[in-house]
């Protein structure tokens, strides 16, 4: 916090008044005044005073040194520096404050749970991920799996579906079409579409996605693996074990009432009626 | 003569304040402050305070109350910016420079016009007063800290966050028994710069920054071009207006890239609207980076036991508002229930804990933190110059009181 002071500290030594005094002190040596007299304070009362005329000048800019030295200090006081400090070790407490259009997913309350196949690998969370895996197969091959929820329909499964046809160079489709490339079934009472698919013959690096979405009472789940086609062709037994073992507490069990409930983020004052 | 005034004699200053009665020293004094003690400064700054008073309660309909504060009181001049540009023109004084130019007035006044006379205490200690007033609410600006604890029942905090500030904080997880947290306050992170970090040779490059972004499913982009930062496989941030509403936060968002040894660690997209920490390593060490509202921890920690919210019978009118509350701090033996209502925060330390807030179906509270090291000095202001005055027209009453006996 002081260093923050050196800027003032620095520029009054600077200032003008400052090297005013000094001059006045060389006057006292050459006229060869006993030391006694020689006080600090003396020495800079009795510097040179301007001509009359100037006097109100002189104290104007005095003034304005002053702000000056008072915005320097303030400028050092605000919230614009990078601090460091030590806490101790903690969870992870997330919060989530309310703002405009926040469309991101408030943490799951009542988390899903499932069950990894043998020969997975779990990997470490990222950015949006509630399950993260990795399948390893011969060849150096690799395929990930992540398992990822959003509220509400999350921009709707058509679209979602699409959106990973398009990661693998397959054509948007639509209505029938769409519904015919998927498979549905129920997984603990939830609607669940499965969806396979791959780049097409030829393509020069080629890639597959095995997915997932799983439409709960307050938000859609996603299940994907990618990866090279042939390791996903002999993991999607696994896959869809993986899928199947999915168990949401908060649909199956009885809590359904609390949909009715205002989202939990939103805070009210208490000066609010 | 004295060895003192010899030495004034010596320079040319010393001419006319041999003239004056008095001290040289206080002489010399009057002779610098007058121009600053004058009675006109102190009209014309009054009436600019009335003026930004007036502008700035106006234009707090617009901007909200604490944008109102920083533009009109909490600043040295009010700007004006020129349309189409970056360019600031001030052209008006802000509270601070009036603030500051009224105190030196004052006590300019005091050391070139007044005498201490035992008749004169009365306005000397409430001009004290008023000068305490102006300082203490400089301290106040410069020191006092706002920040709020949002507690659900059961949940505990060492820590309260910002209502107005957010940080990008990195946090060295590397030590098993604690963690250095590094806090980038989010007015830093401006688009093209490079941010030297103060531990382990790190350094940030900040590639986009929004000061507030609505945070959208891809699919709602107006297109795929559009001017985005992808937070993750289903959101993304687009630069909005900032907001100044009172029940609306900023979400600024930052593409920002982490460099060791000018060598990169990682890029992130970040969103404090999504303070989700995103875990990293840098050789073996295991780091976080997370965007969220800036964060004030504190030596004790907080746990709501129970919020309460009674209205009337048979009305949702609130009645009372009340956070049962265990405050431990292990470092002062401290291991106590409090229970905060209206007008009885908590007092703990160097802060003060109000009821504020409430939401969750009555399952969260929100506490106001308030750090204010001038709290007093308001009050000590207020009560001198309440003494001042009833001295000053106390000696006044009583001879007014003697002059009609002796009649």
């Amino acid at each position: 916090m002081f260093l923050q002071w050196f800027p003032a500290i620095f520029g009054s030594l600077l200032h003008e008044d400052f090297f005013r005094s000094r001059r006045s002190l060389l006057e006292f040596k050459t006229m060869g005044r006993s030391r006694k007299s020689r006080r600090w304070g003396e020495v800079w009362l009795a510097r040179p005073s301007l001509p009359e005329s100037k006097r109100g000048a002189g104290v104007w800019r005095s003034c304005l040194f002053l702000l000056v030295l008072f915005a320097l200090a303030l400028t050092g006081c605000n919230n614009e520096n990078i601090s460091v400090y030590r806490i101790p070790k903690e969870n992870n407490q997330v919060s989530l404050q309310t703002g405009s259009g926040n469309l991101a997913p408030p943490p799951p309350s009542n988390p899903a749970s499932w069950t990894k196949p043998d020969g997975w690998t779990e990997k470490a969370l990222s950015e949006m991920r509630l399950g993260s895996f990795q399948v390893a197969g011969t060849n150096d091959e690799t395929a990930d799996v992540s398992v990822t929820a959003f509220p509400g329909d999350a921009g709707g499964v058509e679209s979602n579906v699409n959106r990973w046809r398009g990661q693998v160079h397959q054509p948007t489709l639509e209505g029938d079409q769409l519904a015919q490339s998927w498979q549905e079934e129920t997984v603990d009472g939830v609607p669940t579409i499965i969806v396979d698919v791959q780049t097409p013959d030829g393509t020069e690096k080629a890639s597959a996605i095995l997915g997932a979405v799983m439409r709960t009472a307050d938000r859609t789940w996603f299940v994907k693996m990618t990866g090279p086609p042939d390791l996903l062709k002999t993991q999607k037994d696994n896959f869809l074990r993986f899928v199947r073992s999915f168990h949401f507490p908060s649909t199956s069990d009885e809590e359904k009432p609390q949909q009715q409930e205002p989202p939990a983020d939103q805070v009210k004052s208490t000066n609010d009626r | 003569m004295t060895g003192k005034q010899q030495a004034l004699q010596a320079t040319p200053s010393s001419a006319p304040a041999a003239a004056r009665p008095g001290t040289p020293v206080t002489a010399l004094l009057k002779d610098v402050f007058k121009p600053l003690a004058s009675l006109r400064l102190t009209i014309v700054c009054l009436a600019c305070a009335m003026f930004i008073v007036f502008v700035g309660t106006l234009d707090q309909v617009q901007i909200g109350v604490y944008e109102a504060q920083l533009r009109y009181f909490k600043s040295f001049f009010l700007y004006f910016t020129l349309p189409g540009s970056q360019f600031r023109i001030p052209y008006f004084p802000g509270g601070y420079t009036l603030g500051a130019v009224l105190l030196i007035n004052l006590i300019a006044a005091h050391l070139a016009r007044f005498k201490f006379t035992w008749k004169k205490c009365g306005i000397l200690i409430l001009h004290s007063g008023l000068i305490l007033l102006l300082i203490g609410q400089l301290v106040t600006s410069i020191f006092e800290e706002e920040s709020q604890i949002q507690l659900d029942e059961g949940q505990t905090k060492n820590y309260s966050e910002s209502p107005y500030f957010d940080e990008l904080a990195i946090i060295d997880q590397s030590k098993p028994d604690s963690d250095a947290v590094i806090s980038i306050p989010a007015s830093r992170l401006i688009k093209g710069q490079t941010i030297s970090l103060p531990i382990k040779g790190l350094q940030l490059r900040v590639d986009e920054s929004y000061e507030n972004a609505a945070l959208i499913n891809p699919n709602q982009l107006p297109s795929p071009n559009y001017p985005h930062l992808r937070l993750g496989p289903m959101a993304v941030a687009v630069a909005i207006q900032k907001t100044y509403k009172q029940n609306e936060r900023n979400q600024p968002t930052a593409g920002v890239t982490l460099l060791k040894d000018d060598q990169p660690v990682g890029s992130w997209a970040l969103s404090s609207g999504f303070p989700q920490p995103v875990q990293f390593k840098i050789g073996s060490d295991p780091f976080e980076i997370v965007f969220r509202p800036k964060r004030y921890y504190r030596p004790f920690s907080i746990t709501l036991e129970e919020f309460k919210h009674d209205r009337y019978a048979g009305t949702d009118i609130a009645k009372n508002f009340s956070s049962k509350v265990r405050l431990v701090d292990p470092s002062a033996h401290e291991n106590r229930e409090a229970l905060i209502y209206m007008n009885h925060p908590l007092w703990y330390s160097d802060l003060i804990l109000y009821q504020a807030g409430f939401g969750n179906n009555d399952k969260t509270t929100v506490l106001q933190v308030m750090k204010n090291p001038s709290r007093l000095l308001p009050y000590i202001a207020c009560g001198l110059m309440a003494l001042g005055l009833v001295i000053q027209f106390g000696m006044h009453l009583v001879s007014f009181v003697r002059r009609r006996v002796i009649t």
